[in-house]
């Protein structure tokens, strides 16, 4: 087996993690407090190429393969203290970007593409239903075909990026009666009538990337607007899931290499009875601990993103590293927090914000349940 | 038309005195924007970069490929270089080029020394602006336009190219390197080049005698009058 980057990806890594240090230094708790997202640092990273790494260079991307994109996004979170914009780039990469390259008409590329890739336009899905999030494919929002355009009707959760949004992978159902057969996706642009961004969701972490709730009454999207065939969105999603499964939780891998440096550096600075604190057991089985978090969760990450860059799903490896890496950095969070103690709990010092941040992740792109589920019934139960 | 930029691999003031961390020179960082500025205007067909060193400017120099210089020369000469030196070679290489353009940083932040555009520009018999903090092309680009930054206030050129620009801090914000720029910078040719192809061989007229970091400043004192001041600077610094 043979682990080792080459020149060009360590030379991408570390221009990565440059550009995150010099460039994304706006006030994260701040922010994280007033819920703000970053629209600079958004475009910084647009105008450095993060939105734009999966994308063909023909639109202005890199197009990187996904063993370099988790990498690279590895970094990011690593020198990125801002959780909620990098969860704001992966939505819009995964569930936008992504769907937009494996399905999009030649059109739809030349349009869309460019302006998602550079920073300068900003993606949402919106899939959740109120009535329907783990069962995502008995959606109830439908799509009824009028001619040369169709009209959607119905609501729409959980909207990523949903108040920033410029346009909007939605899903909905042509036909009910068809269950996931009938779901097809729509690119819903900024300002389409019947479309409302209704309210913005306060969240307990990731305060920064906004949410919205949707909604559709009589909104009219033309054809061309259509994401992929009729009936063809359950697989779309699926696949813009995998994606997203297998590449969002990098930035967390790169968040837990943070964690575990500044409790090393902690551990070897505060002094107690006399001596340093790494020096006792209960402290230094912790940061082991973290350590093999870490260690566990990069292997998992980079073993599924090389599984999909030999052009395989990778379905399996997707969903067991979102499963993994997503307790791993949650317990890291812990971890961080009990080996500072009471400092560890003041906003100050930035783990709790982190803890925060860490805990949608057992949640977002499939409960760790719905891994569960899936790694299950992919081990034949 | 073809600009040449010349650029200088420096000690990175950010990185302190112990100078481990070589940057591009930010003045010719300034010059190398304005040129892509230039040519993404539709003015400048073709932007090379030149810089003298050894090996390791090669990091500086795919620093500017990746900004987006078309291609880059590295004269092989690692002896430290004063302006008139660098004049010379950098003669040569207009010779050889033949650009429309040269456009380099006023002074490079490690000497500080403001003289090898000016050099050049003589060597050359070449019009000349300085202190660039503005330059546009005109006259259907056989002229450009120079607004410039003096002691006395702003000053606007019309200069006929070919010319030499030195480009001051005003002049433009350079733009932050992109991934796509840092790849597709790897795959740009670095041309190598020998004082002898180039058929020059100066030596530098100064050498460096020693180098030591400048001493720190200590706190100021508060004086109570006028007189106490006088008496001070008579007595106790012999200023006059």
């Amino acid at each position: 087996m043979d682990f080792s980057w080459t020149d060009e990806q360590r030379e991408l890594f570390d221009a990565v993690q440059r550009f995150a240090a010099e460039q994304l230094t706006s006030n994260v708790i701040e922010n994280d407090r007033e819920g703000r997202f970053d629209h600079d640092g958004w475009k910084k990273c647009g105008e450095f190429g993060i939105q734009g790494l999966p994308t063909p260079p023909e639109f202005g991307g890199l197009g990187a393969d996904p063993l370099t994109t988790v990498g690279a996004l590895e970094r990011l979170g690593y020198a990125c203290k801002d959780n909620g914009l990098i969860f704001s780039i992966n939505a819009h990469l995964w569930t936008v970007v992504m769907p937009l390259i494996t399905a999009g008409t030649p059109e739809q590329k030349k349009r869309f593409l460019p302006g998602l890739s550079n920073g300068t336009i900003i993606g949402a899905n919106a899939m959740s239903e109120p009535n329907h999030g783990s069962d995502a494919f008995h959606l109830t929002t439908s799509a009824r075909r009028d001619g040369s355009k169709y009209v959607l009707n119905g609501s729409k959760i959980w909207v990523t990026n949903g108040p920033v949004a410029d346009v909007m992978a939605v899903y909905a159902t042509v036909d009910k009666s068809k269950g996931p057969r009938g779901v097809t996706g729509f690119l819903v642009e900024k300002n389409t009538p019947g479309m409302v961004i209704a309210r913005g969701i306060e969240k307990m972490g990731l305060r920064t990337s906004p949410m919205a709730e949707v909604y559709f009454q009589d909104c009219e999207i033309p054809v061309e607007n259509r994401l992929g065939e009729e009936g063809g969105g359950s697989f779309l999603f699926s696949r813009s899931m995998t994606w997203e499964r297998g590449c969002i939780l990098a930035n967390a891998v790169g968040s837990m290499r943070r964690l575990l440096e500044i409790c090393i550096r902690y551990a070897n600075t505060r002094k107690q009875s006399g001596q340093s604190i790494g020096k006792f057991q209960q402290v230094a089985g912790k940061i082991v601990d973290m350590k093999l978090r870490l260690e566990s969760a990069r292997h998992m990450l980079y073993h599924g993103a090389w599984v999909r860059t030999q052009g395989k799903a990778g379905f399996l490896e997707a969903a067991m590293a979102k499963l993994h890496i997503s307790d791993c950095w949650v317990k890291s969070c812990e971890d961080a927090i009990q080996i500072h103690g009471g400092a560890g709990y003041t906003v100050e010092y930035e783990i709790e914000r982190e803890l925060r941040d860490s805990i949608g992740s057992r949640l977002y792109s499939g409960t760790s349940e719905i891994q569960r589920n899936l790694i299950a019934s992919l081990l034949g139960l | 038309m073809r600009i040449l930029v010349p650029f200088k691999r420096v000690p990175d003031p950010a990185s302190g005195a112990s100078g481990s961390q070589f940057i591009v020179n930010p003045f010719d960082e300034i010059a190398i924007e304005e040129a892509l500025r230039i040519r993404e205007r539709g003015e400048a067909s073709e932007i090379v970069g030149v810089t003298i060193g050894g090996p390791a400017a090669e990091e500086q120099i795919r620093s500017a490929l990746a900004m987006g210089i078309d291609r880059a020369i590295r004269v092989d000469d690692s002896r430290p270089l004063d302006p008139f030196a660098v004049s010379r070679i950098l003669q040569a290489l207009v010779t050889r080029e033949k650009p429309g353009l040269v456009l380099m940083g006023k002074q490079a932040v490690d000497d500080d020394a403001n003289q090898t555009g000016q050099m050049l520009a003589g060597l050359l018999d070449w019009p000349q602006a300085t202190f660039a903090s503005k330059i546009e092309l005109i006259a259907g680009g056989r002229e450009i336009r120079c607004v410039r930054e003096t002691d006395r206030g702003l000053e606007t050129l019309e200069l006929g190219l070919p010319a030499v620009i030195t480009a001051d801090l005003r002049l433009n914000e350079p733009r932050y390197v992109s991934l796509p720029g840092l790849m597709k910078a790897r795959k740009k040719p670095i041309e190598l080049l020998t004082l002898a192809a180039l058929g020059v061989q100066p030596s530098p007229r100064t050498t460096v005698v020693s180098t030591f970091a400048a001493p720190r400043r200590t706190g100021g004192v508060k004086l109570q009058s006028v007189e106490e001041l006088v008496d001070r600077l008579r007595n106790v610094e012999k200023l006059f």
